[in-house]
């Protein structure tokens, strides 16, 4: 069974980490788009009411201000406050937020779990005695955020679950999925809860079972514990044909597309993949686009008269909304 | 109560999925001589509804044919389908594959964007005008038809949906019951952007089925291309408007002031909407006035497109947009001038600034600004005399979303306004939180048959209660009001609601631009600049 569990573990670490770098890859090797940004952006800090250099008089001879840092200083802020949430749907927000807690934190729970072991495979002491003060804070972090995952997490799925059921407009666009998902969590959640109450108050069967992982001799664990553990592996298998990395992708919509206002400068790196985005072919099939092309051929050629426009309605039309008060011209 | 429509009921079989009451809708501000009486929107004639696809609301924004024969329907379907899949290629929409497949892929469809959509909730939260909706049914289409998902897979992740010409007609004329004002995706904590989906619908039915507003389409971007501006001037009626602009500038300051045309090596081209031209001319005589005050150095151009700055597809083709913004710019390099300065038209700046800014490259790329903070520098540092007493009436400002959320430009106009209207106030929510006028993305120029009075009573009802609410405590109509809507389109919209509701005789609101404000203020004109009349 412990042999079992440590291959779980392993698998599931690196199926995860596998199709999540996968998904990132496809993305940031998506073509260079149109600016599609959407104020306020979040670096124009002398601006924070929505403003943009376009506000500046000759803005191309201006320093513009830029930065990431304080975009991912807030993205990451806000995955621990969920503010949109807390202001439009205090009931929503209230068992969202648990819910991820209860993500975030077993991940920081797990990530302590093996610094932990790894403490202990170097003979480290990690326990409330330790001579050691990182002995002592990684048993104490391992115990603290095993902790408020476990509550945070079984609260919220029961929360989400109920919530969606009873709100009727989320109940209309929920999928069979969004249940599941609340399921499976719960049984994460409450395993852990229930060794931890019940079977392992100090959680140092995790520790010592990351031990077994890191120096690849299998170490057995309570019932309770290896459930929890085998159920966590299937969970991080099955993430990824969630939309759970909106964790991640959600920096990306954010910095490459919200707050992306970097304008094309003569002779920049984005004047170039533009360039090389003109240089595709265009099969789109409407009268008015010649397929076959390239895009920088067939914007720069003008539509001929005699092309068969895009179908409108013929005899209804009224007449454009300008002319309704049309004025003599001269 | 009304049972709640469903996703999968787009594809349903049925005359009509909703049918909106008066009753409905969002409320306007109860006002004490308010005569309003809600009529319903006009329903369509027999013909009307037999020829095209109105099933949706019973309103008809395209004119889709629908198909005579089950032939006719197959080819429709497939050629959705394979729209659909260029419209996930990297060749064919390397514009704005990125931003679209987040938007497909992340949504976690926690609803809390319906609550800021406009339409949503002057409709009386219409279950098809929720953002979500149609950006739910083009993932249940992605799901199931493209990524062709098996049965179990498919009822798991909720993909019932079926496609079919209704799904497809549907889907379509959904995708012009939203102005693309982009409030929903202001709030998604995903980075979620239905406004965006309902931009690439309306691209798969052009690009790939030839499908689009013939106002958008062949009277607007075709023409502009090929006539020289959507409005249908050419550069001989240009000649005569600006021949009757000068007289008119001469009649109404006792100014000799020239319009220059095709001035080689100016420091501005400036680029006017059009619309201006014919409907409020006023607004670049304006300009005019102001420029020669402050001796700069200008030019109009009469090449074809270089008279127009409007850009209609930003809305609907990324083809034509391109098309349009180069053909901008080739006028611009042609006349050797500095920079192009946009004017009152929202639009037009995100077109030219921002959506084609990664267009136009090489020798294309030539500075592009827009004219307000000019206007800013010359009333804010005194370069121009004016007297705010010459405004003294109550002034509210319409932020044009392409303006203020897609542009980032909120602050200059505010800093002119106060400067010169001592009567200004606020609408709320204003700036980057604004409320679109409810001609966005094209809606403003689109009337044809039953389509102009769900403008007026649904998209734009949130604009008109907000003008109302602004003007509260001063509803007399002997105390003329001014809506300061820096945008032509706006300005049409703005124009119909004010007109469809009686504005000026109950209430004395008149819109205008912001130009005609500062000309108005200025000193050493005799007479004032804007004329109390409807227009």
């Amino acid at each position: 069974m412990s042999s079992i569990l440590t291959i779980m573990t392993y698998f599931s670490y690196i199926f995860i980490v596998t199709l999540y770098a996968v998904k990132v890859v496809r993305i940031a090797r998506m073509p260079v788009h149109l600016r599609w940004e959407l104020y306020p952006v979040l670096h124009e800090t002398e601006r924070k009411y929505g403003g943009s250099y376009y506000e500046d008089l000759e803005w191309w001879k201006r320093n513009r201000q830029k930065g990431r840092v304080r975009g991912i200083l807030f993205l990451l802020k806000d995955n621990f406050s969920m503010g949109e949430y807390f202001h439009r749907n205090r009931a929503y927000w209230l068992v969202l937020l648990p819910w991820h807690i209860g993500f975030i934190f077993i991940i920081v729970f797990h990530v302590f779990c093996f610094f932990g072991a790894l403490a202990m495979v170097l003979g480290l002491a990690v326990s409330p005695e330790s001579s050691s003060a990182l002995g002592r804070f990684l048993y104490f972090s391992v115990l603290v955020t095993g902790g408020i995952s476990f509550i945070t997490g079984t609260f919220g799925s029961v929360g989400m679950a109920i919530k969606r059921l009873s709100d009727e407009e989320l109940r209309t666009y929920a999928s069979p999925q969004n249940y599941f998902n609340y399921l499976f969590t719960l049984v994460i959640f409450l395993s852990g809860l229930y060794a931890w109450y019940f079977v392992d108050p100090t959680l140092s069967e995790y520790r010592q079972f990351w031990r077994g992982l890191i120096t690849l001799k299998p170490m057995s664990v309570e019932t309770a514990a290896a459930f929890h553990i085998l159920a966590f592996a299937l969970f991080l298998i099955y993430l990824p044909f969630t939309r759970s990395i909106h964790y991640i992708t959600k920096f990306f919509a954010y910095l490459w597309i919200r707050w992306d206002d970097r304008p094309n400068v003569p002779g920049s790196k984005i004047e170039r993949m533009v360039e090389k985005c003109l240089n595709q072919p265009v099969s789109w099939s409407a009268p008015h686009i010649q397929s076959g092309n390239k895009w920088a051929e067939v914007v720069s050629k003008m539509p001929t008269a005699n092309q068969k426009e895009p179908k409108g309605n013929e005899e209804e039309i009224k007449g454009k909304g300008y002319r309704q008060t049309e004025r003599p011209t001269g | 109560m009304k049972k709640r429509l469903r996703v999968r009921d787009i594809g349903k079989r049925s005359d009509q999925l909703v049918e909106i009451t008066p009753e409905d809708l969002l409320p306007l501000p109860d006002l004490s001589n308010q005569s309003d009486r809600e009529t319903p929107i006009p329903q369509l004639t027999e013909d009307q509804k037999r020829q095209y696809e109105a099933s949706l609301d019973g309103v008809v924004a395209i004119g889709i044919q629908k198909p005579k024969n089950e032939k006719e329907e197959e080819e429709f379907v497939e050629k959705f389908l394979s729209g659909l899949k260029k419209l996930l290629s990297k060749d064919d929409n390397w514009t704005f594959l990125q931003p679209l497949m987040h938007s497909l892929e992340y949504c976690a469809r926690c609803q809390i964007c319906n609550e800021v959509c406009p339409i949503y909730l002057a409709s009386g939260k219409q279950e098809i005008y929720r953002p979500t909706f149609r950006s739910e049914v083009l993932r249940r289409i992605v799901r199931k038809y493209l990524k062709k998902q098996g049965k179990f897979r498919s009822k798991f992740t909720g993909n019932d949906i079926e496609l079919n010409s209704r799904t497809i007609g549907r889907l379509a004329e959904l995708a012009y019951r939203c102005t693309l004002c982009r409030r929903c995706a202001q709030v998604c904590p995903m980075g979620v952007d239905n406004g965006l989906i309902s931009h690439e619908i309306r691209k798969l039915f052009s690009q790939e089925l030839g499908i689009a507003p013939k106002e958008l389409h062949e009277l607007g971007t075709v023409q502009q291309l090929e006539v020289g501006s959507s409005t249908g001037i050419t550069p001989k009626a240009l000649e005569n408007i600006i021949d009757f602009m000068q007289e008119e500038i001469q009649e109404k300051t006792g100014r000799e002031i020239e319009i220059p045309v095709d001035r080689e090596r100016a420091d501005i081209l400036f680029l006017q909407n059009a619309g201006e031209f014919i409907s409020w001319p006023e607004n670049t005589e304006a300009f005019a006035i102001i420029f020669d005050t402050l001796g700069i150095n200008w030019t109009l151009s009469s090449e074809l497109v270089g008279y127009d700055a409007v850009n209609y597809g930003v809305w609907y083709d990324d083809v034509q947009l391109a098309r349009i913004a180069i053909r901008q710019a080739e006028v611009a390099r042609k006349l050797k001038v500095k920079r192009i300065s946009v004017g009152e038209c929202g639009h037009a700046h995100k077109a030219l600034l921002v959506v084609a800014d990664r267009v136009l490259t090489g020798d294309l790329n030539i500075p592009r600004e827009s004219a307000i903070p000019i206007l800013e520098d010359a009333v804010c540092h005194g370069k121009i005399r004016l007297d705010p007493r010459r405004n003294d009436f109550p002034v509210t400002l319409h932020d044009p979303c392409n303006l203020v959320r897609m542009s980032g430009i909120v602050e200059p106009q505010r800093r002119i306004l106060r400067k010169i209207c001592p009567q200004f106030r606020e609408m709320e929510p204003h700036g980057v939180e604004n409320y679109c006028c409810g001609g966005g993305s094209g809606l403003a120029i689109m009337s044809s048959m039953n389509f102009q009075a769900w403008k007026e009573t649904i998209s734009g009802r949130m604009k008109l209660k907000q003008i109302l609410e602004a003007f509260q405590d001063v509803l007399d109509p002997a105390t003329h009001k001014y809506v300061c809507a820096p945008c032509s389109n706006c300005k049409g919209q703005i124009r119909d609601l004010l007109n469809s509701h009686g504005a000026w005789d109950k209430y004395g609101i008149l819109y205008g631009g912001l130009v005609e404000l500062i000309v108005n203020a200025m000193v050493d004109l005799e007479k004032p600049f804007i004329e109390w009349e409807w227009r």
